[in-house]
Order: C-alpha cells, then sequence, then structure tokens
C-alpha cells in the first residue's frame, strides 16, 4: 500500500523536525540571557519538540500495520496527548511570564515597545 | 576553596555510593527462590480454572494490595485517615475568611489560564475516575485514581482562588463527610463477606473476596458479565472517594489565606 508508505515518511520526517527542535530549544535555554528569551526557548521544545513529534507517532502508528489492531490506541492515545499539550503549555507559559512581569523582578531587554508596563522596557540590546 | 569543598563531597559520595553498590550486590539482589512467589501471585490472580485461590482480576498489583495483604491495606488508609485528621487539628482555630465585598472575576489568574483550566480540570476528574473503576483490570486503582483527582482541586484553588471552590461547596466539612463516608464503605466492604457468611451460615472471613476451599462465600465477580474482582472494584471506588477528599481537604488547608487566622484564633 503507497498510502501507509506515505504516512509512516511523513510521520518520520515530522519526529526528526521535533528532534532538531528540541535540540534548538535545548541549546537557546542555556544561551539566551534572561528570563522571557529563555521561556522562549522552552515553549519552542514544548511545541515543536512535543507536541509535533507526538502527531508524528500518531501518522506513524496509523501506518505501521505490524502493530494490528492496537495502532489505532498509540495513534489516538498520540493525538489526544498533543492536543493537550497544544493547550496545555501555551497557557503554562503565559502564566509564568505574566506573574514575572507583574512581579516586575525581570527588565523586559531587547525591548521595543512595552504597553503594560514602560517603566521595565529597557530598549536596545541585541549582543549580551 | 568552595569547589574544592564541592569536588571532595562530589567524589565522597560516588565512593560511598559504590561501596554501597558492591555491598548490597552480594545481599539485597532477590535469589533465585523468590521468583517461585511471583510465580505463584501471577497464576492466581485471574485462574477461573482453580476457583478456591484465584481472586478474578488480571491486575496482579491491585490483587496483592487488596486481596492477598487488604488487612495491610485497610491500615494504610487508616494511616492517612490519621494523617488528614492531624492536619485539621493543625489548622484548628481559624476563622472562615471570606471578604464581604468579592470579585470573583478578579481573583486568580487570567482569563487564558482560566479558560484552559476549564477545558482541563473535568478531563482530570474523568481520567481520575477511569483509573480508579479500571483499577482491578489495568494498573491504577483508588489511591491512584484519587491522587490524579486532586490535581483537579489544586488547579483550580491555584488559578481560580480558594473563593471559587468554597462557594461551590467544597469545603473543608463537606470533604470530611465524603472521606468519612469513603472509610465507613471500605469498612463494610472489608466485612461484606464475612456477614454474608454469618447469615448464610457458613464459615467466612474478614477481608475476604472469593470462596475458599474452607469459606464457600465470595463476593460477586462479574455483574452483568463485566469483570469486577469481588470486592476489589468496591474498595477502588471508596478508596477514590476517600483519598480524593483527603487529598482536598489539605490543599484547602494549605491555601488559608493568613487573615484568617487574625484575630487570636480560637473558637
Amino acid at each position: 500500500m503507497i498510502i501507509e508508505e506515505v504516512l509512516v515518511w511523513i510521520g518520520m520526517i515530522v519526529v526528526g523536525v521535533g528532534a532538531f527542535a528540541d535540540l534548538v530549544a535545548a541549546i537557546g535555554f542555556n544561551r539566551f540571557r534572561n528570563f522571557y528569551l529563555r521561556l522562549h526557548a522552552a515553549t519552542i521544545g514544548a511545541i515543536w519538540g512535543a507536541f509535533l513529534p507526538l502527531i508524528g507517532a500518531s501518522l506513524l502508528a496509523t501506518g505501521c500495520y505490524c502493530l494490528g489492531e492496537y495502532r489505532w490506541f498509540m495513534a489516538g492515545g498520540s493525538l489526544v496527548t498533543a492536543l493537550l499539550i497544544l493547550i496545555l503549555a501555551p497557557a503554562g507559559s503565559h502564566a509564568l511570564a505574566r506573574a514575572t512581569h507583574r512581579a516586575g523582578i525581570v527588565p523586559v531587554e531587547p525591548c521595543i515597545v512595552d504597553h503594560l508596563d514602560e517603566k521595565q522596557c529597557v530598549p536596545g540590546g541585541g549582543s549580551g | 576553596m568552595k569547589r574544592l569543598v564541592g569536588l571532595v563531597v562530589i567524589i565522597l559520595f560516588i565512593l560511598a555510593f559504590s561501596l554501597l553498590l558492591v555491598v548490597a550486590g552480594g545481599s539485597i539482589v532477590p535469589g533465585r527462590e523468590v521468583r517461585g512467589l511471583a510465580r505463584v501471585y501471577l497464576n492466581t490472580s485471574y485462574n477461573p480454572w482453580s476457583p478456591y485461590f484465584t481472586v478474578n482480576s488480571p491486575e496482579s498489583v491491585t490483587s496483592v494490595v487488596w486481596d492477598y495483604r487488604g488487612l495491610d491495606t485497610v491500615f494504610e488508609t487508616m494511616v492517612f485517615y490519621l494523617a488528614i485528621i492531624g492536619s485539621i487539628a493543625l489548622a484548628r482555630g481559624y476563622r472562615k475568611y471570606i471578604p464581604a465585598k468579592l470579585d470573583y472575576s478578579k481573583l486568580g489568574l487570567s482569563v487564558i489560564v482560566k479558560t484552559v483550566t476549564r477545558i482541563t480540570a473535568p478531563l482530570i476528574i474523568i481520567v481520575a475516575a477511569s483509573i480508579a473503576l479500571h483499577g482491578h483490570l489495568t494498573p491504577g486503582g483508588g489511591f491512584q485514581g484519587g491522587a490524579t483527582g486532586a490535581v483537579a482541586p489544586l488547579l483550580i484553588l491555584i488559578i481560580f482562588s480558594q473563593y471559587y471552590l468554597i462557594r461551590r461547596g467544597v469545603r473543608k466539612e463537606s470533604m470530611l463527610i465524603v472521606r468519612s463516608l469513603g472509610l465507613t464503605g471500605i469498612g463494610i466492604t472489608a466485612i461484606a463477606v464475612f456477614l454474608a457468611g454469618l447469615v448464610a451460615g457458613v464459615h467466612a472471613y474478614v477481608l475476604q473476596n472469593q470462596a475458599k476451599a474452607t469459606a464457600p462465600v465470595s463476593a460477586p465477580a462479574y455483574i452483568d458479565n463485566q469483570l469486577i474482582s469481588g470486592t476489589l472494584w468496591f474498595f477502588n471506588i471508596f478508596e477514590f472517594f476517600a483519598v480524593l477528599a483527603g487529598f482536598t481537604i489539605v490543599l484547602l488547608l494549605l491555601t488559608i489565606p493568613e487573615r484568617a487566622y487574625q484575630g487570636g484564633g480560637g473558637e
């Protein structure tokens, strides 16, 4: 069957993209210089590095006839987990960023505009 | 100096751990003679061909927890209950503190997080109930289900604030009632087969599940052709409610605002 081959290949590519995104997120998480930037890297790991590979795993399981009937359980489980991560990860990072900004303990840097609190905005930056 | 101390500590830790592994390697690794025990458990957990030894539950862990060593688990539940009683005793003497003018929409975290919680909190409860209700079929059980379900009130406490829960009737007193009902259910389930044996006039044991050669009464293993494994299912349901309510009490007590204690405490 051509369709299962295509599903398996798309799934593998998507999982590969997810692994690459996880690597990028890990590098960013270590190299970025303040909290907001590191949070951005962490969300890359959550969406591109967890949501996308789970979709890929779901496609892989659907295309893999060797798993028998159980492939539907694996595909469905992966899909539901992916959707939950898609809902939960942005909410978590949003709560973290909002709490940090309201507490005002991290300067917003590099900043172009900050409508919530102009005083926290540190313009410029770029190298650090 | 600081780095040196850290290095020495790490090296000492590695050496001590290696020593521990070497010493423990000879004694703690279970010997071959233990495997017979595992074989007995796996053979008898679900075995319709030997009706006097089986638990009628394909999940060996739940069988061990609620049947082979059921008395242990009942006492564990008692210990957990006492821990809850202890925390209630610690938190005694606080006034109910609910501000007169309370704008519920201004409490808690932002609208985004609240919306996500509105979606996920019911899902958490559903997953928890399924873990508890399938505890005799798949890994899980009453305690695991209850602990999972307690995540939902924890999320609501933090994201919507405590008053949101209290206004909806999830307060210490009502949760204590649920907890006590759950524990009473566990006690009744423990002696149910024994009472049935008394009524029928045959020999029976406390915490008995399926019929034994000398005690021919058993809790129903099937209801409407669905496997419920006798007492295991009831134990899991009651334990689920007991643990869920117990954790909710502790979380509620942990998030009491400090103002509720002001004004001297006492009754």
